[in-house]
């Protein structure tokens, strides 16, 4: 799948008049050539194998979180509240903010998954939503009440304190030591599918009766995969605060939300499939602006990339479901009758 | 502060009110069409922006606004029928296939514009459709200037409005897009072709994305940029529900969404100190509650984003 979206690419790219074996060295290039460029794609690829973690649990359970953009950007917001004016020792600020990070998160994720036990809301409308309430949110904050006093105007938060940041790994680069708290939540994800919550969320996925028969509650299952896969979303959003941005600002969250979709899908929501994929878009666009630059190849290509991966996922996985062999079957009984 | 509320400020208030619904409104007239055959398509952001560049580059090459909005709606009703195929067809979770066709098309528009202009110091631009002012009736004080001096599109989309209602209401092929949408299998066993019912609408469904597209390209603005739609492809999706898939009332809806960000211009614009956000929060937590006292009468369509198969039970 994803050989065909680069084959594809690199046919786009012929079209356009390029080389494609130059387009794409220039890709590597820019993700590769140096130490600044090498822990890029680790800092773009936490943030977005988080999300895209939290995007698998709720799709494990056929449930559509597309808005996990907004849980991010909850997530947040509430960080760096709790940095700013909790005013507590370095440590214990830290790791409230975590919570609160997940906390919010979890309520933005589980608000929708309420909605839908309760009201049977669909969940693909309430979470766009939320998202866009999320951000405008963000909005009202940096150019309210949360504007830096000393920031000249610009939207956004006060800096968190240095000591609140998490430190650096490598110098001259950014990488963090977030990696390790996400690292730490890859393992407690492939741990969760072996736990019982694991295994109910799962058999949920496959059916209402299935689960029911099991003796589930199916209502309370609903609300508590949205709790989980909004918090992974809020976590995502604490690490980025202590690890990259410090502050807050317009717009964190960026396309974050669907690029998280297509990581889940492309790692089969099996989490280390989904480190793998996180890892390989984090690659296509830490190099995919080199490219711009270096060939004249719009950056859009990746976005092109990206899409294309997502249709042949679901074209291979309805291949697999029989439905177009008897689509063409069917046509040739047309055709003989 | 206290004399900025006067009329000449609520004529031009309510008059871009109006122009603005006018995308969100063509896009999700077309949505009720997709949607009450049972189809989500999430995909209309991409849909819209991949409109509103091919009808800047037709109208730009041709000289002609007349091809550009041929050239939007006809790649518009393209790129719905790869969302028809891959969930009618294909049978691919509809959700997932809008994301990727919203990927795609902003991918590809912005793509295949830096193809064709590369990077200008000055974004080419055409001369956009002027408005016209009806006779007679815009020259009414105050009404005039809010519903008769806009384009033709403005106009157009109003009545396309009225016109959908009558379709999907009053005609036989509204019935069949109701019926695939609501029991397929009960539409299929009376003799109506479900997944082409189902293709038609769809199209249909792009083809008023693609015209709102072009809309934004050379009607509201007078050049392209791949962020241009900014939202409005699932604004409108959002419309669509909190209008409980009803063209009159997605009318209002549209105006709803129109309203909240003219005044959110404005009021940026002349520095008054109201939080504007609040303001353009208030139509997605008004779809929110919509969305919740539909689901309890169960006004969805029964078929939605589920495919359909003869094989299955």
């Amino acid at each position: 799948m994803v050989s065909g979206a680069l084959l594809t690419g690199a046919i786009l790219i012929i079209i356009s008049g390029n080389d494609p074996i130059a387009a794409y060295a220039a890709l590597l290039e820019g993700a590769f050539s140096n130490s600044y460029r090498i822990s890029e794609t680790f800092v773009k690829a936490i943030p977005l194998m988080l999300m895209a973690l939290g995007v698998s649990i709720a799709f494990k359970n056929q449930i559509w979180n597309i808005g996990a953009g907004g849980q991010f950007t909850i997530g947040t917001i509430l960080s760096v509240i709790v940095c700013l004016y909790f005013k507590l020792p370095p440590i214990p600020t830290i790791i409230l903010s975590f919570i609160f990070a997940f906390i919010g998160g979890a309520l933005w994720g589980g608000l929708a998954g309420w909605l839908k036990a309760r009201f049977n809301a669909n969940e693909v409308i309430t979470t766009l939503m939320l998202d866009y309430i999320a951000t405008y949110l963000l909005a009202y904050l940096v150019y309210g009440p949360m504007m830096d006093p000393n920031g000249f105007g610009y939207p956004q938060s006060a800096v968190i304190e240095k000591v609140l940041r998490l430190p650096k790994l490598i110098v001259g680069g950014r990488l963090h030591t977030g990696i390790f708290v996400a690292i730490a939540i890859l393992f407690l994800m492939l741990l969760f599918w072996r736990s019982t919550l694991g295994f109910k969320i799962e058999l949920a996925g496959q059916g209402n009766d299935v689960s029911r028969y099991a003796g589930i509650d199916n209502k309370k299952i609903i609300v508590i995969t949205m709790l989980l896969s909004g918090g992974l979303s809020g976590i995502a959003g604490w690490n980025e605060i202590h690890g990259i941005h410090f502050r807050l600002m317009t717009d964190l969250a960026g396309s974050y939300g669907s690029i998280a979709i297509v990581i889940a899908l492309l790692g089969n929501l099996n989490p280390l499939g989904i480190a793998i994929s996180a890892y390989f878009f984090s690659v296509l666009i830490v190099g995919g602006n080199t490219m711009q630059n270096l060939t004249g190849i719009p950056y859009s290509l990746v976005d092109i990339i990206q899409g294309l991966i997502v249709v042949f996922v679901i074209t291979r996985t309805a291949f697999r479901t029989e439905s177009i062999q008897t689509f063409f079957r069917k046509r040739r009984y047309q055709h003989n009758g | 502060m206290d004399n900025i509320f006067t009329a000449t400020f609520f004529v031009s208030i309510f008059a871009s009110t109006i122009r603005l619904a006018t995308p969100i409104l063509l896009t999700a007239l077309g949505e009720i069409y997709t949607q009450r055959s049972g189809i989500l398509n999430l995909g209309l952001e991409g849909t819209m922006t991949m409109s509103a560049m091919a009808g800047f580059v037709c109208a730009y090459f041709s000289k002609n606004l007349f091809i550009g909005f041929l050239g939007g709606i006809i790649v518009g009703m393209i790129c719905s029928a790869f969302m028809a195929f891959l969930s009618i067809t294909v049978r691919a979770n509809q959700v997932i296939a809008g994301t990727a066709l919203t990927i795609l098309g902003i991918g590809f528009s912005s793509f295949i514009y830096r193809i064709i202009f590369g990077i200008q110091k000055l974004p080419p631009q055409v001369e956009s459709l002027t408005k016209f002012d009806i006779p007679l009736l815009s020259s009414i004080p105050y009404i005039g200037t809010i519903f008769f001096q806009h384009n033709l599109i403005v106009y157009l989309a109003y009545i396309l409005a009225v016109f959908s209602w009558i379709v999907l209401e009053k005609t036989t092929f509204g019935l069949n897009v109701k019926a695939v949408g609501e029991h397929p299998r009960a539409a299929d066993s009376k003799g109506i072709n479900v997944s082409k019912v189902r293709y038609t609408a769809v199209i249909i469904g792009g083809a008023f994305a693609g015209l709102s597209g072009a809309f934004m390209s050379i009607a509201y603005m007078n050049s392209f940029s791949d962020t241009m739609i900014a939202g409005r492809g699932f604004i409108a999706v959002a419309v669509v529900v909190f209008a409980r898939w009803n063209p009159l009332r997605a009318m209002v809806g549209s105006l709803l969404f129109g309203i909240a960000s003219a005044l959110q211009i404005r009021f940026q614009a002349i520095g008054v100190p109201i939080p504007n956000q609040f303001l353009l929060m208030l139509p997605y937590l008004v779809t929110i509650i919509a969305l919740i006292t539909v689901s309890k009468k169960a006004e969805f369509p029964s078929a939605y984003t589920k495919p359909y198969s003869r094989m299955e039970r």
